[in-house]
């Protein structure tokens, strides 16, 4: 076995390559943050604006070149049917320049804007703001707890479960009702204690607990920085197909985990099995939603968003379960094995 | 095959999904996958109106054609379009659940008075972004405190509830400037409909003479019976042109209302049985109905009193629906109180549900691809037609309980549910590979047996269950009380709510059917 070999020589040094991966990625999303002042391009539905839904034949390129003339700050959206077929145009803009840009698209197609021809979605963007503001506690929630649940279930000692679980629920009553709601410097000291706190009991009791947080947390952020990349603009469906990505990514990762902590096998062996089932599971998902992303994507729609970041951190998923996480609990398993020797 | 106790659980739950997705039960029969179609509102001032025709009655003929659908309503009342002003046509209209048909002569205006809609094929309600509807910004008027603003939202909340509208949101959200506004949506209704349930603040007033003794709200009124004795539409009666029926039901004053009642009759003449001055009841300053008070009552301190009023009908079905519904209008207002502050509507929004129709046939064809794409590629991963076409079959039951659990609870079926039962169903498949993989598959250990194998199948589930479980707890906004993620609006809610379920379904009746059908499975091979 001339792969197995080589990977038991080498595996510890295959962590580079997802060390680098996500430092690049936070480099990366950190000067996008600090460019655009947030993680992520915003579409209307969340920054705040109008979207105006017209049904008209008036071509796309049209309507933008015509309004480019006095706006700056718009897009303009084609919707057609299976058959190409253009169903309505979604042009979006800024709340503040919404009722001039409202003006623009009536001269260019010649009518009024009415309850008939059209429809208006309006969305604030304070709106946006308490609602990222929960999403990021509920995700940095969640990724603890989950943590927990693999601790409990994996881990040693009643006593530390016992405390473990009394540190997160704290944690959640902090983050719901104090974080960033008293003085932000106190809020990031009180954070940083539970966080650096609770990674640390997960790293020195449980390893596979920190595995399944960091295979969601990279998977999570590589994607992410693929998207900034692509300059795709997120709403709020684009953002919970990031949430999907959790339950797949620990899908695999569990499995994973069992198999291993069972003492019989060789570690390679078990990877190797583990490693078949995993890529079927996998393989299915990334088939399902890339037949699904071509069926829908004509339609223009958020459907869209959920089936391109799944297919790409369903692809980052592969990469950190089978290449982290495997390397991290070879590491982890191949000692305590030795250990009990 | 051999049906144990535990696939049996899931084909039976599967199929009463299934029952409580498409088939309705009513007084008038058990229909499944009706036809008609499905009238959504009627002019008020029509005389289609007045020979009774009503919302949400299905119109299943029109002059002895049957109307199966709405491209053939719209051929048939397409005669219609084309009468002169005063010209009409005696027409036949059969609704579902009347014995004759409703008779009239009518004329063009028949088309503009009669809106009609595609009668739903499920029992399902859609979300607004799919069905459409209408959205609401408004701005509570006056020098108002945070926590005053979700005492508006408390009482609107409520206010919508108790008038059967269980498909909205309300939420908070902050404007430009920090002002706060609450955002209302509605799905399946229009911006008017909208607009005269919130503009009505609902103020209840009870007045003998020109002297107020109550007003709604906890403060006066104690205590407003829904139930029991004495409580309901009482007596229905025919008259000449339709029918009317009366409700009565019972409220508790408190003690200085009670003084105010006592005060004000105390100096009434008696004329006969009654009072010379009549208890009248206004709603937003205008009478609603007026009582006769019993001369036994001057100068007495009542704490209890009985409300009672009518509803009018072309029948005495229809009579008593409209009595009904007063009623607990009137209950509502009691119980709730009018709004605390006036409100202003800053901005009304129609949301289109052109998308609607095709984008649910556009998923389900999305759905559709990607299960056969999955089928051909468990078959070829595990050689073995009759596996993948049951993980299949397995994940379509997953999604009609899922949907049948929707339709128990009402659960409102949007974009990030549809987003969630994807998710829940990727993972169930991901579940049911763990089981092939570990049972069937040749990879795995020879010497351990079968059970012990299948028992370390369902520990990986049940551990990627219970972690997938409690990273989606704190998006539901289950833990509000924690503060967390109650401000999140529906759309993280729905999505996680629905992956939840989905997931539960999975872990709870469908993996171990599916397990008890891999072992039978496995038993042939040998």
């Amino acid at each position: 076995m001339k792969f197995g070999d080589w990977y038991n020589k080498n595996y510890k040094k295959t962590l580079i390559l997802p060390a680098v991966l996500i430092v690049l990625s936070v480099i990366y999303i950190a000067i996008f943050y600090s460019q655009t002042g947030s993680f992520f391009y915003m579409d209307v539905s969340l920054t705040g604006g109008t979207s105006f839904s017209i049904q008209t034949n008036y071509s796309q390129s049209d309507v933008e070149k015509e309004l480019s003339k006095n706006f700056d700050d718009f897009t303009v959206k084609a919707v057609s049917d299976g058959s190409g077929n253009q169903i309505q145009l979604i042009i979006t803009a800024p709340e503040s320049e919404s009722d001039a840009i409202q003006g623009g698209i009536e001269e260019i197609l010649g009518f009024k804007l009415s309850d008939e021809n059209s429809s208006i979605e309006f969305t604030s963007s304070g709106l946006s703001k308490t609602f990222l503001d929960q999403l990021l506690i509920a995700i940095i929630l969640a990724f603890f707890w989950m943590g927990c649940v693999v601790f409990i279930i994996f881990g040693k000692g009643g006593k530390i479960k016992f405390w473990l679980i009394v540190a997160n629920l704290l944690f959640a009553v902090f983050l719901g009702n104090f974080f960033m709601q008293i003085n932000p410097i106190i809020s990031w000291i009180i954070f940083g204690i539970f966080s650096v706190s609770l990674i640390f009991v997960y790293l020195k009791k449980s390893v596979p607990s920190f595995a399944v947080i960091l295979s969601a947390f990279s998977n999570i952020l590589m994607t992410l920085a693929v998207v900034d990349l692509m300059g795709l603009r997120l709403s709020g469906a684009g953002i919970v197909s990031f949430l999907m990505l959790i339950g797949y990514s620990v899908d695999t990762d569990t499995m994973l985990i069992t198999k291993l902590s069972e003492n019989n096998k060789a570690i390679n062996h078990t990877i190797f099995e583990s490693f078949k089932t995993g890529l079927t599971m996998t393989c299915t998902s990334i088939i399902a939603v890339v037949l699904a992303l071509f069926v829908v994507y004509p339609y223009g729609t958020v459907l869209n968003q959920i089936f391109i970041v799944l297919s790409i951190g369903l692809t980052f998923d592969l990469f950190n379960t089978w290449v982290t996480n495997t390397a991290i609990l070879k590491w982890y398993f191949s000692k305590k094995r030795e250990d009990k020797k | 095959m051999k049906f144990t106790p535990k696939i049996w659980l899931f084909v039976i739950l599967t199929f009463l999904s299934f029952l409580s997705l498409f088939v309705t039960v009513s007084p008038f029969g058990i229909t499944f996958l009706q036809k008609g179609v499905l009238v959504s509102s009627v002019d008020k001032d029509s005389i289609v109106y007045e020979d009774g025709l009503r919302p949400d009655m299905v119109i299943v003929s029109i002059n002895g054609n049957t109307v199966s659908n709405l491209d053939n309503y719209q051929e048939l009342i397409l005669p219609y379009t084309h009468l002169g002003e005063n010209e009409t046509i005696r027409t036949e209209i059969g609704v579902r659940g009347l014995d004759t048909p409703i008779i009239g002569l009518y004329g063009s205006e028949l088309f503009d008075d009669v809106n009609v809609e595609k009668m739903p094929t499920s029992k399902l309600s859609t979300g607004l972004d799919l069905q459409g509807g209408a959205r609401a910004f408004v701005r509570v008027k006056g020098n108002v405190t945070a926590s005053d603003i979700d005492d508006v939202i408390s009482v609107l909340d409520n206010r919508l509830n108790t008038y059967g509208l269980t498909d909205m949101s309300i939420y908070k959200i902050a404007s430009e400037g920090d002002e706060i506004l609450i955002g209302i949506e509605i799905a399946g209704s229009s911006p008017d409909e909208l607009k005269s349930l919130i503009s009505e603040q609902g103020h209840f007033e009870a007045k003998i003479g020109n002297e107020t003794v109550f007003i709604g709200g906890d403060k006066d009124v104690t205590y407003v019976a829904r139930s029991g004795e004495g409580v309901g539409v009482r007596e229905c009666d025919s008259v000449s042109d339709g029918a009317f029926c009366n409700f009565a039901f019972t409220i508790s004053l408190s003690p200085t209302a009670a003084d105010k009642f006592a005060n004000a009759t105390k100096d009434l003449e008696i004329i006969g049985d009654y009072l010379s001055e009549n208890i009248t009841f206004y709603i937003d300053n205008v009478e609603t109905s007026a009582l006769r008070i019993s001369s036994d009552l001057r100068g007495s301190a009542q704490t209890t009193i009985s409300i009672s009023g009518s509803g009018a009908g072309v029948d005495q079905q229809s009579a008593f629906v409209s009595a009904e519904t007063e009623m607990k209008k009137l209950q509502t207002i009691l119980i709730t109180g009018s709004l605390p502050f006036d409100l202003e509507v800053v901005k009304i929004d129609r949301i289109s549900p052109n998308l609607g129709e095709n984008f649910t046939k556009r998923i389900l064809l999305a759905g559709l691809i990607a299960f056969i794409g999955v089928m051909m590629f468990v078959t070829l991963r595990y050689k073995k037609v009759k596996l993948s076409l049951f993980l299949i079959f397995g994940s379509f039951a997953e999604i009609l309980m899922t949907l049948g659990i929707a339709c128990l609870i009402n659960w409102n079926l949007d974009l990030s549910s549809i987003a969630g039962i994807i998710a829940a169903i990727g993972t169930g498949i991901d579940s049911e590979i763990i089981i092939l993989d570990e049972s069937v598959s040749s990879n795995s250990n020879k010497n351990e047996s079968i059970k012990q194998r299948i028992k370390r199948a369902l520990f990986m589930i049940t551990t990627a269950f219970s972690t997938t479980f409690v990273a989606l707890l704190p998006l539901t906004g289950l833990l509000g009380f924690l503060g967390i993620g109650a401000a999140s609006a529906g759309m993280l809610k729905g999505f996680a709510v629905t992956t939840i379920i989905g997931i539960c379904i999975g872990v709870f009746i469908s993996r171990p059917a599916f397990v008890d059908i891999t072992k039978q499975l496995k038993g042939d091979d040998k």
